[in-house]
């Protein structure tokens, strides 16, 4: 008989500061790996999953060291969920104008491609709303690129 | 999976003493207690003490430390249960970091293993020849504390101090 295995699942709790976003970069891909993802699709998943950090760390938690930045990967039905979750002293819902062409020609400045650059790596992300108030910010990937 | 995600963050959040010394840092991991998950915990200590500025085998010491520390949780501690999770923590302050280690103690660690060495004879005798993990982590780390968990399990306090280069 076939036996359901229970979501294989970890969490993360980071100090709300620059550097600390490879900490979870490094676990995130070490879960990855260990869940069989091929290395092309562990990468992507670090880039995209450093982003978030960060976006959570400069944004949500306006760069305010004694927050926490959590995060919680679960592995299910062939799909591994990362959901970063910040306090939401800024909101940042909204999607952000890839406007690549005026940023090459320095008439805007060049960050604040994090939420297009990981929508551009990962299969599905979005923002869930949160009881505690704060964004969530998910994002869903199969081990392998879908042809 | 949403609901449980989110118990999981409440968790987290509640662990974190809100008037720690504000020269600490602290990264919270729970794992599966499923053998081959205490990479992760390995790839992330690693990276803390990259970060602080450990030597390449002060890291590699680190990780093998941890790796000992996890599987005996997953093993012992939390006797294989999948439904268990192995909790650790990296404080992380300016001369040294502190990692811990805890599981739910579904078996209690048996004192006469943590004992400095153990008997190369009664290793033999096992089929897995095991038995030294406790040796080892001693070997490894500059200080190891054998404590009872906040919430009933065993856990293994561990400090690796950071030796300024002259």
């Amino acid at each position: 008989m076939h036996k359901v295995s229970a979501p294989l699942s970890i969490e993360l709790s980071i100090p709300s500061e620059f550097g600390y976003e490879r900490v979870v970069r490094e676990a995130v891909a070490s879960f990855a790996r260990r869940i069989g993802f091929a290395s092309e699709r562990v990468e992507d998943l670090k880039t995209a999953v450093s982003e978030a950090c960060l976006n959570a760390i400069e944004h949500g938690n306006a760069q305010m060291p004694e927050m926490r930045v959590d995060v919680n990967c679960v592995w299910e039905n062939d799909v591994l969920m990362v959901r970063v979750l910040d306090h939401g002293l800024k909101r940042y819902t909204g999607h952000v104008a890839p406007c690549i062409t005026s940023r090459v020609h320095g008439e805007a400045p060049p960050r604040g491609m994090g939420l297009y650059l990981i929508a551009q790596l990962v299969d599905t992300c979005g923002f869930e709303s949160s009881p505690e108030g704060g964004n969530v910010l998910y994002m869903s990937m199969h081990p392998r690129r879908m042809a | 999976m949403v609901a449980g995600a989110r118990r999981g963050w409440v968790k987290i959040m509640a662990n974190v003493s809100p008037g720690a010394d504000p020269v600490e840092r602290v990264v919270e991991l729970h794992l599966p207690s499923r053998l081959g998950y205490e990479k992760v915990a390995m790839d992330a200590a690693a990276s803390v003490a990259r970060r602080m500025g450990f030597s390449a085998d002060r890291v590699e010491a680190l990780r093998t430390a941890l790796a000992e520390a996890v599987t005996n949780a997953i093993e012992h501690g939390n006797a294989h249960n999948a439904d268990t999770r192995v909790l650790v923590i990296l404080t992380v302050r300016p001369s040294e970091l502190v990692v811990s280690v805890a599981d739910q103690g579904f078996k209690p660690i048996d004192k006469a293993k943590i004992a400095p060495t153990p008997n190369i004879e009664d290793s033999f005798s096992r089929a897995d020849k095991g038995g030294w993990g406790i040796w080892l982590i001693r070997e490894l780390m500059d200080e190891v504390e054998f404590t009872t968990a906040p919430t009933g399990g065993n856990q293994v306090r561990m400090v690796i101090h950071l030796e300024k280069q002259p």
